[in-house]
């Protein structure tokens, strides 16, 4: 084979995804299941426990929730938008701006489940000898929730660390910040994303009319 | 320049295509807010996690441009809900099957006995 072919593959983007956009793909299979995991033990508490899930789920923080979702949405519409940009040559220019919003956002979203957690740690929500709410299941809700924002949280910081980094690295010109590698890093990002869509009803909404 | 024209177009289609996407996912937030409200019973989890699913499809169907992406990005995508699917059934099929008796290290409040006296912590 030459080394002409291989320097310019002529096959059909379709036909022959970038190894890096089907890496990513399948390491975010992998990931669902990492969570789905988790999504399964909490399908059985609110099964198992529907009372003390109802009532662990009324003491959450409804609005920071909510808000929190929102941000998250945005950044997601931000990081689309970015990707958008960098495939056409005029809007260029704003690829690294939206990058760095989308980080932004990531952060805004962190600071704001920080201060969630330190509220519930002050409301004795944490489960353990202190634990303020005595409903069958109301603990196991509480561990499952603080488990699966913390992994999401942990989730976040690398996201917001790799679009940092190409954000820097776009603005440098850099041609380890090009659109193969924007491309992959907002795959990872819209995932983090699609798991907090799920989190937001199942952690917030449970039985809010009760 | 007929080809920067059809960049152009492009450009301006995936950018109102996002904008859409973007009110559309802000708005089923709140559908699904204002629905944890309303008494629907066992129906509340289900409209949450439709109004999740919808919200998860605009994502991954335009943000994360499964539309334009090839069979095998597909295909790995499918895989990966496929076999959560595997995980959620097969572990639901346990669960809902397996009788469940607390054991000594347990204390009584975390488990309601499922049978008589036989099974109460000594």
């Amino acid at each position: 084979m030459s080394s002409a072919t291989l320097a310019h593959p002529s096959v059909d983007e379709k036909q022959e995804p970038g190894t890096g956009k089907l890496g990513m793909w399948v390491f975010l299979a992998s990931e669902l299941l990492f969570f789905g995991g988790l999504f399964v033990a909490y399908l059985y508490g609110r099964t198992h426990f529907p009372g003390g899930w109802a009532e662990a789920s009324r003491r959450t923080d409804v609005l920071l929730g909510t808000v929190n979702t929102a941000v998250l949405l945005t950044s997601s519409a931000a990081v689309a938008l970015a990707v958008a940009c960098e495939e056409d040559a005029q809007a260029r220019r704003w690829t690294a701006r939206l990058l760095s919003l989308t980080a932004a956002l990531g952060i805004v979203f962190l600071l704001l489940k920080c201060l969630e957690w330190h509220d519930e740690w002050r409301e004795h929500l944490v489960p353990g000898p202190d634990f303020a709410l005595h409903a069958a299941g109301a603990q196991q809700f509480f561990a499952l929730y603080f488990l699966m924002t913390g992994l999401h949280g942990v989730h976040m910081i690398c996201g917001i660390a790799a679009l940092g980094l190409l954000a820097r690295g776009r603005s440098r010109g850099r041609a380890w910040a090009g659109a193969r590698e924007l491309e992959v890093a907002a795959l990872y990002w819209h995932f983090v994303d699609a798991v907090w869509i799920f989190l937001y009803p199942l952690l917030y909404l449970v039985d809010r009319h009760g | 320049m007929a080809e920067e024209c059809a960049a152009s177009t492009r450009f301006a289609r995936e950018r109102r295509t996002i904008a859409w996407a973007w009110i559309a996912l802000l708005l089923l937030m709140l559908t699904s807010l204002g629905s944890a409200y309303a008494k629907l019973g066992p129906w509340n989890m289900v409209a949450g996690l439709v109004i999740a699913g919808i919200k998860a499809g605009i994502v991954a169907w335009l943000f994360m441009r499964l539309r334009e992406a090839g069979v095998l990005i597909r295909l790995a995508a499918v895989a990966g809900l496929g076999a959560w699917c595997i995980l959620l059934v097969l572990s639901g099929v346990d669960y809902a099957t397996r009788t469940l008796t607390p054991t000594d290290v347990q204390r009584p409040q975390q488990l309601p006995p499922a049978h008589g006296a036989a099974s109460q912590p000594r």
